[in-house]
């Protein structure tokens, strides 16, 4: 579903990401970490198509993000770790025009849209312009957006930020939820639990080059010194050599 | 606490001085400051022939002084923000309220720390009038100025302070208030009275001299209900104005009673308020903050007040663009805050007021077209630069709209259609209101017909402006973020006055560009609706469409480009640098 071939970003001299390959099938959670400024963020951005990359293919669904952006984003739905969302569209309103611009049309929104307001506990808020809600409220109301087209692929960065416990949880069920319907879903986290809790497979990035790619018993058998150690120990002696985190 | 405050103003002034002239080694900002100083250069300094023209009364200089006031204290009470030109800071919140110090010793040291802009703005505004020359008594003038700008940000302070309040508690509020309220309806009444009572005389003394004018109008002003409402107005201009340094001394009393009465209003109001003031002061911070770290969108002010209904609703299928459109219209709709309302309502006020005129009505209602002519006029060529619901607000959320499934010409296009829909409306309803007025009126050398073919041609010429010269400003914004203030972020210095300069020139001269093959083709339909036997105003129309035909085909030029600049650029980087 998410296809990644050498995917180079290069900002004059500095290399943000540098030749990074993997694929994301359809069923399966990605966890994406690495340390501060490793370009998790710059790799999302690409998958995203907000930042073209110097060099490398990126595909979602069969449709090349370069080639024919429109296609690729219409299964792709990023979810910030800060929510964007404009002050003056209420929480339906945001629904409605985030249905429009992905062509879900009348029938399906107006399904999709309460259930979706009801799932996140936002129908008493449905008038709500984003002045009036909380940090959370907010944060649910950006996922409400990146669900409604109901994507194939999804991109989480920091998800559980701002979120309360029960907020936390639910957050946790929705990907594990859409994952199980079939979507492919990359998670970028320093919450290495959480990547331990509902990830398949783990990607560890440092200075834009991967690092590790596998499950985390795949990774630990790569390195027998490893074994037996958590993950927050595997993930720093991973990343510790040379790190500027 | 006074030392504190000088010491974080002067370090603050000092360091900011420094980090603008690192800036320079850019030479993005070493041009624009350049520009900037050669603007000052002209503004200020350069020589000129005379020192003042032909002599001007003080009287006129002090009533005009006086009515200047006035109208710019009504603004702000009718049209003013509610946001406190005192707003802490989320450093200054954070140090200054978890000090040992009271809430007027904050106040105090906020008002204090606002003393040097005001002074650098006093200066700055007597060297423009200056004429090249600055004798050391024009210092008196630098004084009053201060003085002058002080009292009026006090008075803002506490007219955001009153707004805030109502915002926040509504018919509460205003309950609390009801006697205030009363008191100034009342004195708002009488003086609309007094003026149109005095109006005639007033009339005529101007039609036999200015000066004759000048001074029946000052004595309007300083007598009856007028008098007292207008004292504190004069008091305060007068030292600015004082002949001589005799004469500002002894003006300066009665204009330090003034400034020490905002003072106390002032302080009494912030701590009246003081939840509210800083809990705004502080979202209102934050939200400059995030706006200029163009990263994040910036939480708006929570005033928890319900959202305005929408204007439409958005169908749900449909092209992308327009569904931006409708986005962008609401934001302007839900954003005007109470302007809009206040807008309409002295609308209706001033045409109930033409129509009750009487005898008088064929003059009022000459007015009352004009003014709707220089509405749509001023509408046509100031609003684009107004109305910015548009991607000068929307880049600062561009990861958002990259991550949309929607071409960049059309989003280019979408972002450009709000503020285009509205101001196209505005001028349309401009130009019918001055039609519909016409009509009441008797104009034999401007018949019917000629109205209406003026109408028309202006309706069809008028979108396609706005549409050209507001694509115009999303360029620049798309092209030179950096450059363009995006969002309510106000950044200052030398360099940015020359950055707006130059973008101003650039968007002059593209719109000139634009212009002049539209100005041929719809000189060719004038030509063409002569040939075709269309009458004087008529001919006009076929070059109106000749107009709006070219503006639209190179508008379309332009959306392609710019879309096709958007999916490839990263504004983002730009702005971080």
């Amino acid at each position: 579903m998410i296809e990644v071939r050498d995917l180079t970003k290069l900002y004059g001299n500095l290399v943000a990401v540098d030749g990074l390959s993997f694929a994301v099938a359809p069923g399966e959670v990605l966890g994406l970490v690495g340390p501060n400024g490793a370009g998790k963020t710059t790799t999302l951005r690409s998958l995203v198509g907000i930042i073209r990359p110097t060099r490398g293919t990126i595909s979602i669904g069969g449709r090349d993000l370069q080639r024919d952006p429109v296609a690729a984003k219409r299964q792709l739905a990023f979810i910030p770790d800060e929510p964007r969302l404009f002050e003056y569209l209420t929480v339906e309103e945001h629904l409605r025009f985030t249905a429009r611009l992905y062509g879900v049309g009348q029938g399906d929104a107006d399904r999709r849209i309460p259930a979706l307001l009801s799932e996140l506990e936002l129908t008493e808020k449905a008038g709500a312009v984003p002045d009036e809600l909380s940090r959370g409220m907010k944060q649910k109301l950006a996922i409400a957006c990146g669900l409604l087209h109901e994507p194939q692929a999804l991109l989480f960065d920091e998800p559980l930020t701002g979120l309360d416990p029960a907020g936390m949880r639910r957050m946790k069920q929705t990907i594990v939820e859409r994952a199980r319907v079939g979507a492919a879903v990359i998670l970028s986290s320093h919450l290495l639990h959480l990547v331990e809790e509902i990830c398949t497979r783990v990607l560890v990035i440092h200075r834009g080059r991967l690092v590790a790619l596998g499950t985390i018993a795949e990774i630990v058998a790569a390195r027998p010194d490893l074994q037996g150690k958590t993950l927050e120990e595997v993930f720093l002696a991973l990343t510790e050599r040379g790190s500027d985190a | 606490m006074i030392g504190a405050a000088l010491y974080l103003a002067r370090r603050s002034f000092a360091n900011a001085m420094r980090r603008r002239l690192a800036r320079l080694r850019q030479p993005k900002y070493l041009v624009a400051f350049a520009v900037g100083v050669l603007y000052y250069y002209w503004l200020i300094l350069r020589p000129r022939s005379s020192d003042g023209g032909p002599g001007f009364p003080l009287i006129a200089g002090e009533v005009i002084a006086i009515l200047g006031l006035a109208a710019l204290a009504a603004t702000n009470w009718l049209f003013g923000s509610s946001r406190s030109p005192f707003a802490f800071t989320p450093a200054e919140t954070h140090f200054l309220f978890t000090a040992p110090l009271t809430r007027r010793q904050v106040l105090d040291f906020k008002l204090l720390r606002s003393q040097l802009p005001i002074f650098l703005s006093s200066l700055l505004s007597v060297l423009l009038f200056s004429g090249g020359h600055f004798p050391a008594t024009r210092i008196m003038r630098v004084l009053g100025l201060w003085l002058v700008f002080a009292t009026l940000q006090m008075h803002t302070g506490v007219a955001a302070l009153v707004r805030q309040s109502l915002e926040e508690h509504g018919v509460t509020a205003v309950r609390r208030r009801l006697g205030v309220f009363t008191v100034v309806a009342v004195v708002a009444a009488l003086t609309v009275l007094t003026v149109r009572r005095e109006l005639p005389g007033l009339q005529a003394a101007f039609t036999l001299d200015p000066r004759i004018g000048f001074d029946a109008l000052s004595a309007v002003l300083h007598r009856g209900v007028l008098g007292v409402v207008v004292w504190p107005l004069a008091a305060l201009v007068r030292p600015a104005l004082a002949p001589d340094l005799a004469g500002f001394v002894a003006r300066l009393p009665a204009a330090l009673l003034v400034v020490a009465f905002h003072y106390v209003w002032l302080v009494r109001s912030s701590l009246a308020f003081e939840e509210v003031a800083v809990e705004a002061a502080e979202r209102m911070a934050r939200r400059i903050a995030a706006w200029r770290s163009g990263r994040r969108l910036a939480p708006v002010e929570g005033r928890g007040k319900r959202a305005r209904r929408a204007l439409t609703r958005l169908a749900a299928t449909g092209s992308p663009a327009r569904a931006i459109a409708w986005k962008n219209v609401q934001a302007e709709w839900r954003g005007s805050g109470v302007r809009l309302p206040v807008i309409i309502g002295i609308g209706v006020v001033v045409v109930a007021w033409v129509a009750s005129l009487g005898e008088a009505a064929g003059t009022g209602l000459q007015v009352l077209a004009t003014l709707f002519l220089i509405f749509g006029g001023m509408t046509l060529v100031f609003g684009p630069y107004v109305l910015r619901n548009d991607l000068r607000s929307d880049l600062l959320l561009w990861d958002l709209l990259k991550g949309y499934p929607v071409r960049g010409a059309d989003l280019v296009a979408g972002e450009a259609l709000g503020p285009v829909t509205i101001l196209t409306a505005v001028a349309w309803a401009c130009l019918f209101g001055a039609f519909a007025t016409s009509l009441l009126l008797d104009l034999p050398a401007f018949p019917v017909s000629d109205r209406v073919a003026a109408l028309l041609a202006a309706a069809i010429a008028a979108p396609v402006v706005i549409s050209v010269t507001t694509l115009i400003q999303n360029a620049a914004a798309l092209l030179f973020p950096a450059w363009v203030t995006l969002g309510p972020a106000r950044t200052a210095g030398i360099e940015v006055i020359g950055q707006r300069l130059l973008t101003m020139v650039g968007s002059l001269v593209l719109m000139g560009i634009a212009l002049i093959p539209a100005l041929l083709v719809a000189a060719l339909g004038v030509a063409v609706g002569g040939l075709a036997g269309l009458d004087g105003a008529w001919r006009a129309v076929p070059g109106a469409i000749g107009l709006a035909a070219t503006l639209g085909v190179e508008a379309r030029l332009a959306l392609a480009w710019l879309g096709r600049v958007f999916d490839r650029s990263d504004p983002a980087a730009e702005l971080v640098g």
